[in-house]
């Protein structure tokens, strides 16, 4: 990532003459493209099964707008069941929206069915589309690891004008196996943007201290939403291949990829089935 | 059993009577500066005898005793210089040529051409220096290894496209040595130019197929760069001040006649100029400082003439790219570059025997260390060769030049070196392999001529690398016959297999720093490559040259990267690729003229590359393109046609005009045919569109044309020459495609901080780097 960045920031600081239309917009003839289904499904503890099934399109196939979006992407009428712990909870093709986390889902189970807050069991996905094709998933819930401490710090000067303080979120890996993360650090509430996403795995840690930092962006006043998600590999690799080939486009350094995903099934699918763990703090920045 | 004492009677007879021949020998130099002269040709025209000088200017011709011969000596450039001998035995003969003209129209005559018809070498592509200053170039900055990407099977560069892919071959499968060292990276600022300071070199020749036995390690092309000596002479130098840089050659006899030294160096100045803007700006908060950039190469040679029989060269290159950026609270600095070190002996043994033995070291590195106020990072690569070898050139008699020798190098890699943690030592994370290897060679080749109308070069080379626990082993035959119709007329063919040890970790595209050079191990198998090639050549008249030639080439052991490589601090790299073959064929076809105010030449290749069959070394790796069934496809470097026109013209003594148009099918590009929504999960955002690859290289760029024109104005003050240098690249501006993106265009307002915001209409944009590039350089000479 750094890689990248260093080399845009050289790129385009060598286009001096960048103002001179270098850039300009084409008109291309994209090979043709078969739609596919797109899936999300994620098992979170305590929460209802839920997933959203939508589908693909061209490239430059027509936008929907906001108003049809839901219309146009959302593939129903699809059978869709998870089966866990000898249990096969079926999920209906309904719109759900869930206020909190401003998500839609278009299959659902049953308010009362719930996904357990921890199990070892696998959780077996089947998903029958209305052509006849099939998707197939199995994930797990892992455990859940806690945020050891989250330290706040300003800067070591006298000018009165360095107010801002940084973050530095640690948490302890387990050494005996190979694990992955995802960190999301969010500004006073869940609802906008995080201010910092990022995956990692513990390849490289020495000893089991994992920290994630931040720049001094922070003012006293503001709260820090910290989330820690211990994910799968497949999870893992399903994300950084998204952030890929977003990326890829735009980056002339980049190398693109299929976006992989850890799907099965006839229906040439695209998409993830993974439990979602996670462990969430909030802290307020204040001097000491 | 009579016929067998005929037959060895026979034999004993002809080696008899050979042993009666009497050995001419010598070295053949430039008579102003005392620079050898590389393929000079030595012809006894009355006996159709024939020989040309070795890379150290050493010739050696067999003549019959007794009666006086007459011996010509020629070389491009030069005056023609015949002598009459009477030797009663062996003799050392040295010639001294000169140009003998003062400013008249150098008359160059056609034994260039001629040397292409009577050599078996083929696949050869040759330019001059002065060719190379005169050609329009990039920012004023001459850059001979660019200069020859003019030259039929060469693809000659795309927009920012800066990696060598020779006959289809990847950029990892170019041996680029300098002075008999390997140099790793060729490229400065991201490959915009070369390492190759013009002034400091004196020949470069690059073999696309049909390789000679005494190289080995690369599969796609040998290019081979021989340094100036010094002036033996008088003390000398040049220089020039152009638009990003500067440059200055300082040579001179140690001791005149026998020893001489060369140095030169060049460096950008961009920096010192941004640099000023940055402190300008300083108190302006909505300004973002520029970043510092420079490279600088620097080029250093002595040589020695110890005796009549023993020369030493001694040289070293040093260069360096540097790019910087520092604030108040971060520091980041990037540097690479090559260095390296040759140390040779030439030793004549007998007029027949010339041996060549080198040291040689060179090391490529890079390191990027960043610095966040109580965090740092450091991440580097490194290749480092000790390299020792001997060549021996044995002209046995006028049928057979035997060359042999052998090689060793010990390699030792630094792949992905990291060092990261916070100041107080909470946080330490490294990562980082190393390995060690040995690669050896050893070959015997033997020019053999049949007839005047039919010689063979035919040579076997036994390489071998160790790492790892694992040793390979490879038998490289290499042969190529040319077959003469006439003076005018030649048929040619070779196939050589290649084997090659290493392997650049790179995206295919831009030559970046950061790519790594990869040892075999016991998984990753040394690539191979079997070409033959086969074409004519015909002298129209004394001034043009056409030669045609189609080859075929097998690529096996071929590595891509999997999906979703993860490329930077791995320290198992392996997992991340995948090995396939390839195929690689086409057609080259040329017309060049030498003499007269107007010269140049004209190339067309018409190729195609092709990959398939790729399988990963990690079981759980993934290659979409077979495992989606998509089948064989082509790597982004494939291009189907390529033109080059370049045509030089002296209008006056002073003034030429030169210009060079290049054409090409565009490269290939990957590009998204599909998109997706991705929601995410709580907290994150809402993605409206991501794009969903498939099929590998599925989009042809548009094609690529350029003109550039060049003008050289030459001044005659007393201290010597001086010239300025006009080039214009990309006369008619075109706007070549670098790369092509999406861009989602979003009207109205967009409900940010929700995270939802649906583009209007997606917009395909191209980028392009250059547009019209005017410059002016002021060089000279003492």
């Amino acid at each position: 990532m750094v890689m990248k960045k260093t080399y845009l920031k050289l790129f385009f600081g060598l286009l001096i003459l960048g103002s001179c239309n270098l850039e300009q917009e084409v008109e291309i003839d994209l090979p043709d493209y078969e739609i596919r289904p797109v899936l999300e499904a994620y098992i979170e503890p305590g929460e209802r099964f839920r997933l959203l099934l939508t589908r693909s399109a061209g490239y430059f196939a027509p936008l929907p707008s906001l108003d049809n979006l839901l219309e146009d992407l959302l593939l129903d009428s699809a059978e869709v069941t998870i089966t866990h712990n000898g249990v096969t909870y079926v999920l209906e093709n309904t719109l759900l929206f869930d206020p909190g986390t401003q998500k839609i889902y278009n299959y659902a189970a049953g308010p009362n069915e719930l996904a357990p807050t921890e199990s070892d069991l696998p959780f077996a996905l089947n998903i029958t589309l209305p052509n006849g094709q099939t998707i197939e998933g199995e994930t797990q819930l892992l455990a859940q690891i806690e945020i050891d401490s989250v330290v706040i710090e300003f800067p070591e000067t006298d000018e009165p004008g360095d107010t801002l303080a940084r973050a530095l979120t640690y948490f302890t890996d387990d050494p005996g196996r190979d694990n992955y993360y995802r960190r999301m650090l969010h500004l006073n509430s869940l609802d906008s943007l995080p201010e910092q996403d990022f995956v990692t795995d513990d390849r490289l840690v020495e000893d089991s201290t994992i920290a994630f930092g931040t720049g001094f962006n922070y003012a006293v006043g503001d709260t820090l939403l910290t989330t820690l998600y211990h994910i799968s590999a497949d999870y893992a690799t399903y994300l950084e291949s998204v952030e890929g080939a977003a990326a890829a486009n735009g980056n002339p350094f980049g190398q693109p990829s299929p976006v992989i995903s850890n799907l099965g099934g006839t229906a040439n699918v695209l998409g993830v089935f993974t439990g979602l763990v996670s462990f969430r703090r909030n802290d307020i920045v204040m001097k000491n | 059993m009579m016929r067998l004492f005929y037959m060895l009677t026979g034999l004993l007879l002809t080696v008899v009577v050979q042993a009666q021949d009497i050995t001419i020998s010598g070295t053949i130099k430039d008579g102003e500066n005392g620079e050898d002269l590389i393929g000079a040709t030595v012809a006894v025209p009355s006996l159709g005898l024939g020989t040309s000088s070795n890379t150290y200017g050493f010739y050696s011709l067999s003549v019959p005793t007794g009666d006086s011969v007459r011996i010509v000596f020629s070389y491009v450039g030069f005056q023609s210089q015949a002598f009459t001998l009477l030797p009663k035995a062996d003799t050392t003969f040295n010639v001294n040529l000169t140009t003998g003209v003062e400013l008249d129209e150098v008359v160059v005559k056609a034994n260039s051409f001629q040397e292409q018809i009577n050599s078996t070498e083929m696949s050869v592509e040759a330019i001059s220096t002065r060719e190379a200053k005169l050609l329009p170039v990039l920012l004023g900055e001459s850059d001979i290894l660019k200069t020859i990407q003019l030259k039929p099977g060469i693809p000659s560069g795309s927009e920012g496209r800066t990696g060598l892919f020779v006959r289809g071959g990847a950029q990892d499968q170019n041996l680029i040595v300098l002075d008999e060292a390997v140099v790793y990276n060729a490229n400065h600022l991201f490959g915009f130019f070369s390492t190759f300071n013009t002034d400091a070199v004196k020949d470069l020749k690059i073999y696309k197929g049909g390789f000679p036995a005494e190289y080995g390690g690369r599969l796609s092309s040998v290019i081979d760069v021989k340094l100036r000596d010094g002036n033996n002479q008088k003390f000398a130098g040049s220089g020039g001040l152009g638009l990003i840089a500067s440059r200055l050659t300082l040579e001179g006899p140690i001791q005149k006649d026998k020893s001489s030294f060369i140095i030169s160096g060049r460096r950008t100045y961009v920096d010192l100029l941004t640099r000023q803007v940055n402190r300008a700006n300083e108190g302006n908060e909505d300004f973002s400082a520029i970043p510092d950039y420079y490279f600088y190469d620097l080029n250093a040679k002595v040589n020695f003439q110890l005796s009549d029989k023993d020369r030493l060269f001694l040289s070293g290159y040093f260069g360096r790219d540097v790019f910087g950026f520092s604030s108040d609270f971060f520091n980041f600095n990037f540097d690479w570059g090559n260095a390296t070190g040759t140390a040779r002996w030439n030793h004549v043994f007998s007029p027949k025997l010339f041996a060549n033995t080198t040291f040689t070291y060179s090391d490529y590195q890079y390191n990027i260390n960043n610095q966040i106020t109580g965090f740092s990072f450091g991440l580097g690569s490194n290749i480092a060769d000790a390299s020792l070898k001997t060549d021996f050139f044995y002209a046995a008699n006028n049928t057979h030049t035997i060359r042999f020798g052998a090689m060793a190098t010990h390699h030792a890699f630094t792949v992905g070196r990291l060092q990261a943690g916070s100041d107080d030592g909470v946080v330490n994370f490294s990562a980082g392999q190393e390995f060690n290897g040995v690669e050896l060679g050893a070959y015997v080749s033997d020019e053999m001529k049949f007839s005047d109308a039919f010689s063979v070069n035919a040579g076997l080379r036994l390489s071998g690398f160790d790492n790892d626990g694992k040793t390979y082993v490879g038998l490289e035959p290499r042969v190529a016959a040319r077959y003469k119709l006439s003076d005018r007329w030649v048929v040619k063919s070779s196939y050589a297999r290649m084997y090659q040890y290493l392997h650049l970790i790179a995206n295919a595209g831009v030559a970046l720093p950061t790519d790594i050079w990869y040892p075999s191990t016991q998984r990753v198998k040394p690539q191979r490559s079997d070409q033959v090639a086969t074409g004519v050549s015909y002298l129209l008249g004394s001034k043009y040259f056409l030669n045609f030639e189609v080859y075929y080439k097998w690529l096996d052991n071929q590595l891509q990267f999997v999906d979703g490589a993860q490329i930077f601090v791995n320290d198992a790299l392996e997992d991340e690729f995948a090995v396939g073959e390839g195929r690689a064929y086409g057609m080259e076809f040329s017309i060049e003229k030498k003499e007269g105010r107007l010269t140049g030449w004209i190339g067309y290749t018409l190729a195609l590359t092709r990959l398939q069959n790729f399988e990963t070394l990690d079981p759980n790796g993934r290659f979409a393109q077979e495992s989606e069934g998509f089948g064989p496809f082509n790597p982004i470097y494939d291009r189907r046609h390529d033109i080059s026109v370049v045509a030089l013209y002296e209008i006056t003594k002073r003034l030429t005009a030169s210009a060079t148009f290049v054409y090409g099918s565009g490269d290939l590009t990957w590009l998204p045919p599909g998109r997706f929504t991705f929601q995410d999960v709580a907290g994150a955002g809402f993605e409206a569109v991501v794009p969903d690859y498939r099929e590998r290289n599925n989009y042809r760029l548009p094609a690529y044309h350029r003109l550039d024109l060049g003008f050289v104005y030459k001044f005659f003050p007393k201290w010597g020459e001086s010239d300025l240098t006009l080039s214009v690249i990309n006369a008619y501006d075109r706007r070549n495609a670098f790369f092509i993106f999406f861009e989602p265009e979003f009207e109205g307002e967009g409900n940010n901080t929700s995270g939802i915001e649906i583009p209007t209409r997606i917009a395909a944009k191209q980028v392009s780097l250059f547009p019209i590039l005017p410059s002016i350089t002021w060089n000279f000479k003492f």
